[in-house]
């Protein structure tokens, strides 16, 4: 049994989807929330956040979603955090292709604000098995 | 978990930001897709297009804006199409990507939970105009005035309030109207939004409101929101954008029903299928022997067709073949219905020609969505292909297939409808004097002249350059030249507005009665001739074709 989800570290180029993110995950879910602007930002900061798990937007300029998660899977001590992919393209040979380089599960965007906390929750609860 | 009432408050004030900042978001794609189709094939700049709108798709529904997420998915879509050939982008597919850019301005104040007011339009023949009430509160008395005029022109009714406490007044007694409101008053700089919050406030339906302003910052666009603005209009802009937004802003009305012909041998299943399909509000016909499909297809011209397989005669699928040999049909979706499970079979029957197999028996409930989605999806498909770019009017092609219809019709239920066809008076010198983007506007100005006043079963296209043709459905030659003729009237007053100064456009138009000629291609050489009739007997007049 995993612990309860607490620590999420936030990744997404977009400040205004950034800040209504930031309502769903901390006003609605409750969550401890920390925000990243860009993939080189969030491998700065994940060492010092120490997040149980990892939203990560697939499309950003300079360094994606995929590329993010590849260097974040060479730092030894995040080999097997969970990651969770948000992105606009939700086809299915899409989604499997996540799933194969290694996410958990891929949330659809646009989200609903008001479901994105219970959304990530159930994810995060399956993957208990 | 933390208050509700809190949480919705910042939601609605993080959507009110987004909603002040779609107009900005807007016109960088469309300013950087302009540059980028002036150059060669740009990788870099494509993908950054393609970034900016893929951020919509990604952000839209979150912001209480739907049907933005829906449109930029389908330009993302077409843009990655066009990416993935790396080959600039030709004619076509650039007139196609504009297009669907001007469609995310349409669906940008498509905003759920503040539904824009849909101003009820009058559905009279040939009606003088169409009522649409607008109530301008401007303190500027010139501007007003001048709005005024400009509005009456295009059948606005329009009320002019120079004073807030007036305006207060008379919004109480009035059930719906279309406010065009400027921001600062003498008494208050920020009267107009202040005052639009108080009138807001009291209303279950919230009034549409554009606000007039002359200062363009960002804090006045988001108080402009936050008072349920739907658009937000800089005063120095050009009237006739001011108009283009009213236009999306009251026509919208209701689609008219799907239309679906029924092909099948058996009555007892083509009345149980056109009876599911009327329930959920479309539009049937029913045809028992497909050797006489041709008439009830050219006539009622259906949005999608259900064939039986197995019929007496001609197979489905041979039918399936015979109708996309007609070029008004070569996309049109065709479903067969059959009690066939043979995968194979399916198949080869798509191959000729079906675009879906729905088997026997069908549930209600399945029939209904896969019509509705394939009819859906089909013209949103066909809007790009018979639509206008400029004007959003029916092109060439789309209008002559409209008039073979009309004619048909018309010939069958020995009714007159009447042809014409309209040109603009020396426009080419409009265009080499004041360019080509005021050509456009002059243009579009006459589209919208036309589009208003034709009621439903009139059509209107742009025939090429600065031609139009217009059907008049039921309408005898005299009524037409009338009609016409005000409409003309009307065109030659408007004031045209170019590098500060104004000028006004006439236009000639020739008119032909069906009821007098043999077919559609004799009534359009007749209406031409008449046209050029009236460009010789001296321009800005009427000319009814004589009897062939």
């Amino acid at each position: 049994m995993t612990d309860k989800l607490n620590r999420i570290l936030y990744v997404e180029d977009e400040p205004d989807i950034q800040m209504v993110a930031k309502l769903a995950l901390e006003m609605v879910g409750g969550f401890t929330l920390e925000v990243c602007s860009s993939g080189a930002e969030a491998l700065e900061k994940i060492a010092v956040f120490q997040p149980q798990l990892i939203l990560l937007d697939v499309m950003m300029p300079g360094m994606d979603g995929p590329t993010t998660l590849g260097k974040l899977r060479e730092l030894p001590s995040f080999a097997t955090t969970p990651v969770i992919f948000m992105t606009a393209k939700v086809q299915p040979s899409e989604v499997a292709e996540y799933k194969r380089i290694g996410a958990l599960d891929v949330i659809p965007k646009p989200f609903d604000p008001m479901t994105l906390a219970s959304q990530v929750t159930l994810v995060w609860e399956r993957s208990d098995g | 978990m933390a208050d509700q009432t809190e949480l919705l408050a910042k939601l609605k004030a993080l959507s009110d930001d987004y909603a002040a900042q779609l107009p900005d978001k807007l016109a960088q794609i469309e300013t950087h897709w302009e540059q980028l189709s002036k150059l060669d094939w740009d990788e870099q700049g494509f993908q950054l297009l393609h970034r900016m709108v893929h951020s919509l798709t990604g952000s839209g529904k979150t912001f209480g804006f739907p049907a933005l997420s829906d449109a930029a998915r389908n330009l993302e879509a077409f843009l990655k199409q066009i990416a993935e050939s790396e080959a600039v982008p030709n004619e076509e597919q650039s007139k196609q990507i504009h297009s669907m850019i001007s469609v995310l301005h349409q669906v940008a104040i498509k905003r759920d939970g503040a539904p824009v007011g849909v101003v009820a339009v009058a559905q009279e023949p040939h009606s003088e105009l169409r009522s649409r009430r607008i109530f301008v509160v401007e303190d500027d008395e010139g501007f007003a005035a001048s709005l005024k005029t400009h509005l009456g022109y295009f059948g606005y009714d329009v009320s002019v309030f120079h004073q807030l406490e007036e305006f207060r007044q008379a919004i109480a007694h009035s059930s719906e109207a279309v406010i065009l409101m400027d921001v600062s008053f003498p008494e208050d700089s920020w009267g107009g939004v202040h005052v639009m919050q108080e009138v807001q406030a009291q209303r279950e339906v919230p009034l549409p409101v554009i606000f007039l302003t002359s200062n363009d910052a960002f804090q006045s666009r988001l108080e402009a929101v936050r008072a349920g603005g739907i658009a937000y209009f800089n005063k120095s802009l050009n009237v006739s954008s001011l108009i283009d937004k009213l236009d999306d802003l009251t026509s919208i009305q209701p689609a008219a029903p799907y239309r679906v012909l029924i092909v099948d041998d058996s009555p007892a299943l083509t009345e149980y299928y056109a009876a599911v399909l009327e329930q959920a509000g479309m539009t049937t016909f029913v045809v028992n022997d497909p050797l006489v499909v041709m008439s009830p297809l050219l006539e009622f011209s259906p949005d999608l067709i259900l064939i039986d397989m197995y019929m007496p005669g001609c197979n489905g699928m041979e039918l399936a073949k015979v109708i996309r040999q007609l070029d008004a049909f070569v996309s049109i979706p065709i479903v067969f219905l059959s009690a066939e499970k043979d995968l194979d079979k399916q198949l080869s029957a798509m191959d000729l020609g079906g675009d879906d197999f729905l088997t026997k028996p069908i549930q209600p409930q399945h029939l209904v969505s896969s019509v509705n989605s394939r009819i859906r999806r089909s013209l949103m498909l066909r809007s790009f292909m018979v639509r206008d770019s400029l004007t959003g009017l029916l092109n060439h092609t789309a209008i002559k297939d409209q008039l073979s219809r009309e004619v048909a019709r018309a010939k069958r239920q020995k009714s007159h409808s009447c042809f014409a066809m309209v040109d603009i008076d020396f426009f080419k010198k409009v265009n080499d004097t004041y360019g080509h983007p005021v050509g456009d506007r002059v243009i579009k100005s006459l589209s919208r002249l036309l589009k208003q006043r034709l009621r439903d079963n009139d059509s209107v296209g742009r025939y090429g350059g600065e031609e139009f043709a217009v059907i008049l459905a039921d309408t005898d030659g005299v009524a037409a030249l009338k009609f016409l003729n005000v409409i003309r009237e009307d065109f030659s007053r408007l004031l045209h507005q170019a590098e500060g100064t104004d000028f006004s456009v006439t236009f000639s138009c020739g008119v032909a009665d069906v009821t007098d000629f043999a077919d559609a291609s004799e009534l359009g050489e007749a209406a031409d001739k008449a046209l050029y009739q009236a460009k010789h007997a001296g321009r800005n007049q009427v000319a009814l074709a004589n009897k062939g």
